[in-house]
């Protein structure tokens, strides 16, 4: 099956770079620069919820292939758990792993990492449209 | 009591993807965005990373202006855990806002909600975030 990619600009956006995509899985990469921090100059929370949510998006659409563009899908909902920081400089990989596809719903999780540190882990499910 | 401009900053990383504080007082913080084609995912609605971006710095905010901008900066507080729940899409031209309060303040831990709805008033996202402050002071 070929992964067309199909970026996401909101993700180019922001600055991550899609480093590996197959049917399920994506991993991302960013590099954290000066406009990616919060008030207190640590990595914005918005920029790892952000690569998770496309890192999910991507591999799922991997593995779903042409389904994907007839029928879309779209996250609703999300956690995360924020287990350390990151500063400005910092490389972070994020990758998302889908953990089950239905007819109608998916479920996928993701980790972040800042070198080999697990920095947070989310969880994410989409609903897959039918009509 | 409305934080004075000078006292409050907005993260750099929203600065970057538009966002704009429409209110800033104390235990409320209002944000908006004017969605454009970057802000969008693959599919050419809203990506769910400007929500959730955007529900942090709001509740970050609100958490800050009731704990007071100096004891924020002495003592940093830091999310730890958010959820949020989709509801509906937005596409580029819609203009969404956030509105962010605050559901307690520990000693060590904070908690906040958010809620996202476009122009028109439809409820577009809804999350609940908790912070950790540091105990700088205590060290």
């Amino acid at each position: 099956m070929t992964t067309e990619r199909r970026r996401s600009p909101f993700s180019a956006h922001i600055g991550a770079e899609m480093e590996e995509l197959r049917e399920g899985y994506a991993r991302l990469s960013l590099v954290v620069g000066p406009q990616h921090l919060n008030p207190i100059g640590r990595m914005h929370g918005g920029v790892v919820t952000t690569m998770m949510d496309s890192a999910l998006g991507a591999a799922l659409m991997a593995l779903r292939g042409d389904d994907a563009k007839r029928h879309p899908h779209a996250t609703i909902e999300m956690n995360a758990s924020f287990l350390a920081g990151a500063r400005e400089g910092d490389t972070i990989t994020v990758e998302g792993s889908v953990i089950r596809k239905g007819r109608s719903v998916a479920f996928g999780q993701a980790e972040a990492r800042s070198g080999e540190r697990v920095i947070a882990k989310g969880r994410l499910t989409f609903a897959i449209r039918t009509d | 009591m409305v934080v004075p401009e000078s006292e409050r900053r907005a993260s750099p990383f929203v600065e970057l993807i538009g966002g704009h504080t429409e209110e800033f007082r104390e235990g409320l913080v209002r944000l908006s965005l004017h969605l454009q084609e970057h802000h969008t995912n693959p599919n050419g609605v809203m990506h769910g990373g400007v929500v959730t971006t955007l529900m942090d710095e709001a509740i970050g905010g609100v958490i800050a202006s009731v704990r007071g901008m100096e004891a924020m900066f002495a003592a940093p507080h830091a999310t730890i855990e958010m959820n949020a729940s989709f509801l509906a899409g937005a596409r580029p031209g819609d203009r969404v806002v956030v509105e962010a309060r605050v559901l307690r303040i520990g000693k060590r831990v904070a908690f906040g909600e958010a809620e996202m709805r476009r122009d028109d008033g439809e409820l577009l996202a809804l999350g609940r975030l908790a912070f950790v402050i540091s105990d700088r002071n205590s060290k």
